[in-house]
């Protein structure tokens, strides 16, 4: 314990002994986050005068890039990093968002069920097929190299990255290019498959412990392979 | 009143949050957007659109294609840009960013640096949209939402997609570094 | 005699400052200092998160709009 305050003092008085280089004198950019922020509502006032539900979904999309931002939350981090560095922070991260979504979601859509409603949100429960796994394949290549995923690239575009205004636009044109092809796929591979629905096939409670259970068995495999990764070095 | 020093433009606005913290509020937007909306959050799906969008304005045409054949699809299409709310999404998360940037006062314009940035982004922006759209979308759509719907299929992605991204790793370190 | 290097990944993607800390600080030996110049928010996280957990001494400065400067001192 003492041994760590000694080394890490001692790099406290290694910065302050170094030449110390000329700063410039940093600017607060809070005048423009106040002007972002009147930009900002501005487009939002205009967005409801169309519909509310534009509006709505402009709020959501400035939480979800809030969030993002100010937790450097990466989806491509949480998958790359325990291959390439060994640190599961972020993939325990995601596990954590998992679970709580998962429990949120399922009492909406459980609610709906129960009073003999349509369930909100089927559409996002998809057949599998090769499709599926190709798909997944090539986009888990794809966020790697380009150095962020969909929500990543979005949240990196607000942060000044011409990289990922490149990205965007060939995440447009790869969009365009996918949908296209989208028939040949369906036609030869989508169409054999099935989308499962968990509860289907579990129950909705069961389904909920089991992939609770399973996110649960991940977080303990992630931080035993982060330790794991840490002791070897 | 010098709001640097407040603690909590430091707490709330200055300093990152944890992921941990970033976890349980997307988790809370996510709820609030299928309460709300009826769907879950998407992001890929919108700029298949935009794709569409532009490659009209330049004179082609997707009606002819099974993807855009549905009538909801039509639809949208047909409506446009400016009535499309999931595009209004995407959009807001590029600003809700730059103004966390601001506010933090972290913005900074980052220029590409290299030619392997641009075969980067290029290649792997083409690969995002191209798997985003046979996989039923992407780290969000198909990820995170498939797997809070307790839907199979996001479980599959998340295998491939983990399966993807060591190779993308690999590649990352050989050829763009 | 401790030495003290200065690794430029100004511009860098994802991951790349966090390799390169990796890969020098495989050079380097117990004691020497590695000061990494990033603009990356996600390095700013990530950087000293890994260093730290690798047992490193580590401290982060901003020092300009977006840029900061992570001392790492190799400790183990």
């Amino acid at each position: 314990m003492t041994e760590t305050n000694n080394t890490q003092s001692s790099l406290s008085s290694r910065r302050s002994s170094r030449p110390s280089r000329k700063r410039k004198p940093k600017k607060s950019q809070l005048p423009k986050a106040y002007a972002t922020l009147a930009v900002i509502i501005l487009i939002g006032l205009g967005l409801s005068t169309i519909s509310k539900t534009l509006a709505l979904f402009w709020v959501i999309g400035l939480s979800f890039g809030f969030i993002l931002q100010k937790a450097k939350f990466c989806f491509t981090a949480s998958m790359r990093d325990p291959y390439l560095t060994g640190s599961t922070s972020v993939t325990r991260a995601v596990l954590i968002a998992f679970a709580i979504t998962t429990v949120g979601f399922t009492a909406i859509k459980y609610g709906y069920f129960a009073k003999g409603l349509p369930i909100p949100g089927m559409g996002y429960v998809v057949p599998i097929s090769l499709a599926t796994a190709a798909g997944a394949f090539i986009f888990g290549i794809g966020m790697v190299i380009a150095g962020g995923c969909a929500s990543g690239t979005l949240m990196r575009v607000g942060e000044g990255f011409t990289m990922q205004i490149l990205s965007l636009f060939f995440f447009v044109v790869g969009s365009l290019w996918g949908a296209h092809d989208f028939g040949w796929w369906k036609l030869n591979f989508i169409v054999k498959g099935e989308a499962v629905f968990l509860p289907d096939v579990f129950g909705w409670f069961g389904a909920v412990v089991l992939q609770l259970l399973l996110i649960a068995a991940l977080y303990i495999a992630a931080e035993k392979w982060e330790n794991k990764k840490n002791e070897a070095h | 009143m010098d709001i640097k020093n407040n603690e909590f433009y430091k707490k709330w606005f200055k300093n990152s949050y944890t992921y941990v913290a970033g976890a349980v509020l997307l988790s809370i937007m996510q709820i609030v957007t299928l309460a709300s909306t009826g769907n879950p959050w998407g992001v890929s799906g919108v700029f298949a659109n935009w794709g569409a969008w532009i490659y009209e304005a330049i004179g082609g045409s997707v009606d002819k294609w099974y993807y855009f054949s549905s009538k909801g699809a039509q639809a949208t299409l047909e409506a446009g840009f400016l009535n499309h709310a999931p595009s209004m999404r995407n959009i807001g998360i590029i600003f809700g960013a730059l103004f966390a940037s601001f506010a933090a006062s972290q913005f900074k314009i980052k220029k590409i640096k290299s030619k392997k940035q641009i075969f980067a982004a290029i290649f792997g922006g083409l690969l995002m949209g191209y798997g985003a759209r046979i996989g039923f979308g992407c780290n969000i759509g198909a990820l995170y939402s498939g797997i809070a719907s307790l839907s199979l299929s996001g479980w599959v992605f998340a295998v491939f997609m983990f399966l993807g991204a060591v190779v993308g790793s690999k590649l990352l370190v050989k050829y763009f570094m | 005699m401790s030495k003290e290097y200065e690794l430029d990944c100004m511009g860098e993607a994802c991951p790349v400052p966090l390799i390169k800390l990796e890969n020098k600080l495989n050079e380097l030996e117990v004691g020497d200092l590695v000061i990494v110049q990033i603009d990356h928010s996600c390095a700013m996280k990530n950087v000293p998160e890994w260093a730290r957990k690798q047992g490193h001494n580590v401290e982060i400065e901003e020092v300009d709009d977006g840029e900061w400067e992570v001392f790492v001192e190799k400790a183990v």
